[in-house]
């Protein structure tokens, strides 16, 4: 306690910048911007960044719902699966002519019940998130293989309104960054802003405590899963929209892609302790990075293993930022 | 008013309680008065948190009456105790550590407005009202933001039993406060009850350890093995006295 009296201004803004969630992600950013600015000439480019941002917003919309969830305290793995079937089933529904506003309520719909199952199963039955949303991983996967029979499907129409999902403005900008945008926004002020928000930090800090306090911890998970099914669903629709098709193994891997973005962004997989912006950031710095390597020449298959360095670093800053903070 | 004079606040009668073939608690009567500070002793299983947690309805009695201000009552959950003014402050379930004081402080009843679908929490005002009970309670240097984590357990008792007083409770039970805590800070939390029964609460005091709550209680009630053993006034009696009660029984 005594140190912060004797603190200097410099150590005591330092100290208040620590105070960030999110500084390990930015930190990063930062570095890694340095990095491939000096790579390559062309990194440093409005163009750059809005091609940075149009792949970012898939992963990032639904690392916003998985990074919602694991600051209450469970996990979604489903959510490649979850965004594969949102596509596939608005392809489908397009295809058979349905209209296109209706269709992509439906398919939203589905990826909000699956959220729901998901929060059902692990919330009656009390097994951990980590195993109910493994298992249903491997079964929409399956599923999804299953009606496909492993093929493509691709979507002919051209809806104005399947447009607005990914649509080119500002020359180079897409509007599915500002579909990211505007739901980290959204999110954010639900987490720090609202009871609900309030609700998800104390359930994932000490759920013991919650309750006893009269919080319904499992109504705060449930409509957790369901954020986690909606936003991995948008992220659906927004890859249709972009590539006009469906792989049946689309987003395999994501899950774990969506948990990088968020622990890189400031989110204690423990629970209690996160932020949605960091989610954000975290999503952005991956995008960065396979930008990045495409420009500065580098063979596409460093990606992983670049982004698996990321992670660890990030994570140790995060935990020793805490530390600090913590005296 | 008058009638509140008459009836005690709190009354249990004849509460009997058993989990499979083990009697936790038989034939026990308790009584907490107004602006009462009653101390309620007992060895690790004498039955003081089975007790408790019958009166703020975490388990229904298998028997027996409970009555507050003299309406009889059952609560069937602790919301429901909360309610008509019961607040109890769990040893360890009391704060979150990864959120900040105020958070904490309004954490179940946060004042909100709503637009929209959403309620929005009114920050400022949670700051200022958890600055102010912060001050009272003397522990002002804390700011409402910081977390509850950088806390020592005795500021964290504070807290806990600051909200309690703040949200109008008429009955404060504390379970064990003073467990895992240094000798400063037990005194410390002895004076917050004190200012609490100040401001016309009453207190369950629960520990079993009589020397934290002789200097502050009005009333002692011992439990042995879900037997009430003994009902003390505190100018007739010593601790010595009560051990030896609660020791001879053991025998």
């Amino acid at each position: 306690m005594n140190s912060r009296e004797q603190s200097s201004p410099f150590s005591l803004f330092f100290k208040r910048c620590l105070e960030y969630r999110e500084i390990g992600g930015i930190i990063g950013l930062i570095i890694i911007s340095a990095i491939f600015a000096l790579l390559s000439k062309e990194f440093l480019t409005i163009t750059t960044f809005a091609a940075i941002l149009t792949v970012t917003a898939e992963l990032g919309v639904i690392a916003v719902g998985s990074a919602f969830l694991i600051i209450s305290g469970e996990f979604d793995l489903s959510v490649g699966s979850i965004f594969a079937v949102g596509a596939m089933a608005l392809a489908l529904l397009l295809n058979a002519g349905i209209y296109p506003i209706l269709s992509v309520l439906i398919s939203l719909a589905l990826t909000i019940s699956m959220g729901y199952m998901n929060g059902i199963i692990t919330l009656r039955t009390g097994i951990p998130s980590f195993i109910t949303t493994l298992g249903m991983m491997m079964f929409w996967r399956g599923v999804l293989l299953a009606i496909t029979g492993g093929f493509t499907i691709s979507y002919k129409g051209d809806s104005f309104f399947i447009n607005l999902f990914s649509e080119r403005f500002w020359g180079d900008f897409t509007t599915s960054a500002l579909w990211l945008i505007g739901i980290t926004i959204i999110f954010e002020i639900v987490l720090s802003g609202t009871r609900y928000g309030n609700w998800v930090y104390a359930t994932g800090g000490s759920s013991g405590v919650a309750r006893a306090l009269g919080v319904n911890v499992n109504r705060v998970k449930m409509i957790g899963f369901m954020i986690s099914g909606f936003l991995s669903g948008l992220g659906g629709c927004i890859n249709l929209s972009r590539f006009r098709l469906v792989d049946p193994t689309l987003g395999m891997g994501m899950e774990l892609e969506a948990i990088t973005a968020a622990v890189i962004g400031g989110t204690l997989l423990t629970g209690g302790y996160g932020s949605i912006v960091g989610a954000f950031i975290g999503a952005f710095l991956v995008g960065l990075v396979r930008t990045g390597l495409i420009l500065a020449g580098a063979p596409a298959y460093w990606y992983r293993a670049f982004i698996g360095i990321i992670l660890v670093i990030a994570a140790v800053i995060n935990i020793r930022m805490k530390k600090k903070v913590s005296g | 008013m008058r009638t509140e004079e008459k009836f005690p606040l709190v009354e249990m009668k004849d509460i009997r309680k058993e989990f499979g073939k083990v009697r936790a608690l038989n034939h026990v009567d308790f009584r907490v008065g107004q602006k009462e500070v009653v101390g309620l002793l007992g060895d690790n299983g004498a039955g003081k948190s089975t007790l408790i947690k019958i009166l703020v309805g975490l388990y229904p009695p298998d028997q027996g009456e409970i009555f507050f201000e003299g309406r009889k009552v059952r609560f069937s959950s602790p919301q429901e105790a909360r309610a008509v003014g019961i607040e109890t402050v769990y040893q360890d379930l009391a704060l979150v550590p990864l959120m900040s004081i105020s958070r904490n402080f309004f954490l179940g009843r946060e004042p909100t407005r709503k637009i929209g679908p959403f309620r929005f929490l009114q920050k400022k005002s949670m700051d200022k009202d958890c600055h102010e009970i912060l001050v009272e309670i003397g522990i002002g240097v804390r700011s409402p933001s910081e977390n509850v984590e950088f806390l020592s357990g005795g500021e964290r008792q504070a807290i806990s039993i600051g909200r309690a007083m703040y949200f109008g409770a008429k009955l404060l039970v504390l379970d064990e406060p003073t467990a895992a805590l240094s000798i400063k800070e037990t005194n410390k939390v002895l004076d917050y009850v004190l200012q609490a029964r100040e401001k016309g609460l009453s207190v369950i005091y629960i520990t079993h350890n009589i020397y934290h709550v002789f200097p502050i209680a009005d009333r002692f009630t011992a439990l042995d093995r879900g037997v009430k053993v003994g009902d003390f006034n505190k100018t007739d009696t010593t601790p010595e006295k009560i051990i030896e009660i609660i020791c001879k029984t053991r025998v």
